[in-house]
């Protein structure tokens, strides 16, 4: 044991004290000298002669020192450093291969830790909460979202040290002076801050006693962004009054600043209220659900104790209101881990993205190591020397891995440069939804990690082929500076980088092509209806307003919006399908058409206004449309869409038969009194879902939120501030946001927006560094021809005929990389089918095809152009070139 | 080259790692600097194994580098600072098991000689 710590201190006495090392031996050897011509003089020899016969005796005094350190294991780190110096020497004396080097792993880097850094803030970061390590966030029962009651009870059960709920699905009015602004608040129960320990930077979280919802608590915690931006950084904004859905909250505090909030994913809500009956007033329903869980562990509870305790206290529970086939824990992970099906889809997309990014690096770095094996082509003589002197392979294996050390150092270092550009742009993007988003990146310990293994990566990408390949050669015709350039050979390092490279670029630009197509595709896919020269009004009601009113309320906005100059028609709804509010999705149990057996069916959801599918241009099949007949004096009807009638009716005309659901909270006997046409209800990539339309006019409790949509006979964008007056002017304490229908459609649009957008980043990209590295290797081969190309023209070989040869020699290597490329590509975007739009197979010919065109054309140019300078110098010349 | 001379005879002649035994055997009997070593190996030796001074120092310090043997400054017999090398706990072990080698080994190449 003490053997390998002295061991170890000697290793590390060599490193750090070569100097004194070297001097030591230096003065023992000098006494050993002056002791051997001590003894010689004692047998008689003179001064002189003894020291000449001593030096002889000894050897190289220089050589003894040098074989010294080799035997403590100094010389490798000697020539690091030494190499190290000379490698960086020589770099500097070629700026071009410098520069052009740099700033493809820059490109190529930067795009890797800026997803990293993304997916180090989205996916991986903790919540700012008290000891987030024992927080965990757990799914129980049916879903995403637990009953009030059932949160209540799980607390109270004592099976974690607490537990609380969160929700920021809903929004709400607050009034601002003269104007109504929908903000999205973050409701949680009243134990919340409690139990979660958010820090605040002002004031103090509200108490679990004053903040129950049986108290209809008013108080309310602000953001720090909401604080700065929309109150005027107030210092005195403790005790100010918010009127949010018209009823006055006070502050009572302010949260930090960059706060990540407990719903991760950037997700930032403006205000945080308690949960209460007035904001949620079906909030007491068994079968709301109303919050999010999360949960902190007790002292010393493991993770595993802590969900069989909340699994046993759920089923207890859904045990007592007769519910025992869904109860249980579904989900229960930290927070800040990869976990629900939200994050789950989130970080398959980051995983995409990481791929695509680091096929870009591959791409950069296949072109640095293109550079690199073309300059050490032209350094095989001095490479030869040195083998030749017995310089071993291993040795400038090294040095090599050492150039490419330097190139990923600068090449990494410019990456973390521009993303941290990047982030500064990030930071301050809006996203076109309702949701505020903060994104705060900034580089960390994670990312330092990342970039230095990127380094590594590079180094070795970049450096370990060039240097195999410099280090094979047979010496006897590198030192006479000939190259086998008349030899056919069919398998040259070149070729087969240039093959690898289209290979890695085929892969890359088919998957960017794909998601930019697949953009192109979302945005002519029909939704269903007409998206163009259409107006969104999003109402907010005053909640408690009783149903009665509510409708008037909307039927008054639709006549006034209908006398806007320039609108068609007019109607509304309690959804608009593909934005943040498109419908609800039902599952119940129901009777169809008076049949004896009680069928299950699943169906998006939605209450429609008179004139709805006309306004919005759904075709109309069968049957009619809701009219303003359709009220609660009348009898209860539905509209139904395609899909429903060929999953429930086996496609039999539906008009007159009677639909029962027969579930719990909203029993309801329809009778069918239109088909219309599928539409897409919540995304564009969604399968073909079965819907069910009520009229609103029959269904109006409950309704928080509603749309006026009106049809244009103009562009919408100029009629939005009449429609947004006529429908303001009516009650003051509404909010009222009006938009085009085709921008109200961004959310839908968003996620494959953000993804072809970034891949198509990524790919264009790509593309050019593989445009430009491909371009490189193709001329640099044919250059190496040009004495080649002299001889046959020497002998008689036509212009046409060179070009031809020189041509075909690129495109068949390029052709062999475009072969494999698409082949590894149609299996690597097999997996990518989830996020495109329906009707676009992951292997689009389309993109392929497209692909494919661009390499070939590219790789033909860069043939065709270093042969027309080869064509144009004399033989004479060319002969003698090199 | 060989670490070691005999004159009339080529070194690779003499076994690899020889130096180091006979390095370590040297200073079994307590600490040296290195010239005494070369001398001691040489006297023993009646003259016929002379180290060169190129191979003695390598050697010692890969020795030392393997925690078989260490070295300090001290005053010599001359009154001159010489380094002292001496025999650690690992040397005296590796010594062992080096001498016991060689013995297996000699014994077996003499066999082989006399009476193959």
């Amino acid at each position: 044991m003490s053997r390998w710590l002295d061991i170890i201190r000697l290793r590390l006495r060599t490193i750090l004290h070569r100097q004194r090392i070297d001097d030591e031996l230096e003065r023992e050897l000098h006494d050993h000298i002056d002791r051997q011509v001590e003894e010689l003089i004692a047998r008689g020899l003179s001064h002189e002669e003894a020291r000449r016969e001593t030096r002889r005796m000894f050897g190289g005094f220089d050589a003894v020192t040098e074989s010294a350190r080799d035997a403590r294991g100094v010389s490798l780190i000697d020539n690091v450093s030494r190499d190290l110096r000379y490698t960086l020497r020589g770099l500097l004396h070629e700026p071009m291969l410098l520069l052009a080097a740099t700033i493809s792993i820059t490109l190529g880097a930067g795009g890797n830790i800026a997803v990293l850094s993304l997916a180090n803030e989205l996916l991986l970061t903790r919540p700012d909460v008290r000891r987030p390590e024992e927080l965990v966030r757990m799914r129980v029962s049916h879903g995403s979202h637990a009953s009030y009651q059932r949160w209540l009870d799980l607390d109270a059960s004592g099976a974690l040290a607490g537990i609380a709920g969160y929700s920021i699905e809903r929004q709400l009015n607050w009034v601002n002076g003269d104007a109504a602004i929908a903000i999205t608040p973050m409701l949680v129960t009243a134990n919340f801050f409690e139990v979660t320990g958010v820090p605040l930077a002002m004031g103090r979280p509200f108490s679990s006693v004053e903040a129950q919802a049986e108290r209809n608590p008013r108080v309310a915690i602000v953001s720090h962004s909401f604080w700065q931006r929309e109150l005027g950084a107030d210092s005195g904004v403790l005790g100010r009054g918010l009127i949010l859905n018209g009823e006055p909250y006070t502050i009572v505090g302010v949260l930090p600043p960059r706060l990540r909030s407990i719903a991760s994913l950037a997700l930032a809500p403006s205000v945080y209220v308690p949960v209460n009956r007035s904001i949620l007033p079906e909030m007491l329903k068994s079968d709301a659900r109303v919050v999010e869980l999360v949960g902190r562990l007790k002292q010393g509870q493991t993770l595993a104790q802590g969900r069989s305790q909340v699994n046993a206290a759920d089923r207890r529970l859904g045990r007592l209101q007769g519910d025992t086939v869904y109860a249980g824990v579904q989900d229960f992970a930290p927070v800040g881990a990869m976990s629900g099906k939200m994050m789950r889809t989130v970080g398959a997309f980051f995983v995409l993205l990481g791929l695509v990014s680091l096929l870009v690096l591959l791409i950069a770095c296949a072109n640095v190591a293109g550079l690199l094996i073309a300059r050490s082509t032209t350094r095989r003589r001095e490479i030869a020397i040195r083998l030749a002197l017995g310089g071993t392979r291993a040795r400038i294996v090294q040095q090599f891995l050492i150039e490419g050390f330097w190139l990923a150092l600068l090449g990494t270092t410019g990456g973390v440069l521009l993303s941290v550009a990047f982030m500064r742009l990030v930071n301050g993007i809006v996203l076109p939804v309702p949701i505020p988003f903060e994104v705060h990146l900034a580089p960390d310990g994670t990312v330092f990690a990342g970039a230095l293994g990127l380094v590594l990566l590079c180094m070795i990408l970049c450096s370990l082929f060039p240097a195999l390949t410099a280090t094979r050669l047979v010496l006897t015709p590198a030192l006479k500076r000939e190259e086998p350039q008349y030899r056919t050979r069919h398998v040259t390092p070149r070729g087969v980088l240039l093959a690898g490279q289209v290979t890695v670029s085929t892969v890359l630009l088919v998957t960017a092509f794909l998601f930019i197509r697949n953009l192109a595709r979302a945005q002519l896919t029909s939704p269903g209806f007409e998206v163009d020269r259409a107006l969104v009004a999003e109402v907010g009601f005053l909640q408690g307003r009783p149903a009665d009113e509510s409708v008037r309320l909307l039927e008054a906005a639709a006549e006034r919006v209908r006398a806007v100059p320039g609108v068609a028609s007019v109607s509304y709804s309690s959804a608009v399908p593909l934005t943040m509010h498109g419908g609800s999705t039902h599952g119940t149990s129901a009777r169809i058409d008076n049949s004896p057996g009680i069928r299950h069916v699943q169906f998006a959801y939605s209450l429609a206004g008179p004139g709805y599918f006309a306004t919005l241009r759904v075709r109309l099949l069968q049957g009619r449309e809701f009219g303003i007949a359709d009220d609660r004096g009348s009898p209860n009807v539905a509209v139904v869409n395609e899909e429903f009638v060929r999953q429930y009716f086996d496609g039999r005309s539906p008009i007159g038969s009677r639909i029962q659901l027969l579930s719990e909270s909203r029993p309801a006997d329809l009778t069918v009194v239109g088909v219309v046409a599928n539409g897409k209800h919540v995304t564009l990539g969604e399968e073909q879902r079965a819907a069910i339309y009520q009229p609103l006019l029959q269904n109006p409790e409950g309704l928080s939120l509603a749309f006026v949509l009106a049809r244009t006979e103009v562009e919408p964008g100029a009629l939005i501030p009449p429609v947004r007056k006529a429908i303001g002017e009516l009650d003051r304490s509404v909010a009222v946001e009006v938009e085009s229908m085709r921008s109200a459609l961004a959310f839908a649009l968003l996620p494959s927006r953000f993804g072809a957008a970034v891949l198509g980043a990524m790919g264009t990209l790509g593309l050019v560094l593989a445009m430009f590295g491909l371009y490189a290797i193709v001329s640099y081969t044919v250059s190496r021809r040009v004495s080649e190309i002299a001889i046959r023209v020497a002998l008689g070989a036509t212009e046409r005929g060179i070009l031809r040869l020189v041509v075909r020699d690129a495109t068949v290597m390029v052709g062999i990389g475009l072969g494999l490329g698409l082949a590894i590509a149609s299996l690597a975007t097999r997996p990518f089918a989830a996020f495109l739009v329906a009707g676009l197979s992951a292997t689009d010919p389309l993109s392929f095809t497209g692909t494919a065109a661009a390499f070939v054309l590219v790789g033909a140019l860069a043939a065709w152009v270093p042969a027309r300078r080869a064509l144009r110098v004399s033989p004479v010349i060319a002969m003698r070139l090199d | 080259m060989g670490h070691l001379g005999i004159p009339g005879m080529r070194p690779s002649d003499l076994i690899q790692g020889t130096l180091d035994v006979l390095i370590l055997k040297s200073l079994a009997a307590g600490p040296r600097h290195g010239w005494a070593i070369a001398k001691r190996i040489q006297a023993i030796s009646d003259d016929v194994l002379q180290i060169k001074q190129g191979s003695l120092y390598p050697a010692l310090h890969r020795l030392e580098q393997h925690g078989w043997i260490r070295a300090e400054w001290k005053r010599s017999e001359t009154g001159r600072d010489a380094r002292f090398y001496s025999l650690t706990r690992a040397g005296r072990e590796q010594l062992t098991d080096e001498m016991s080698q060689w013995e297996r080994l000699s014994t077996a190449i003499g066999l082989v000689l006399r009476n193959a």
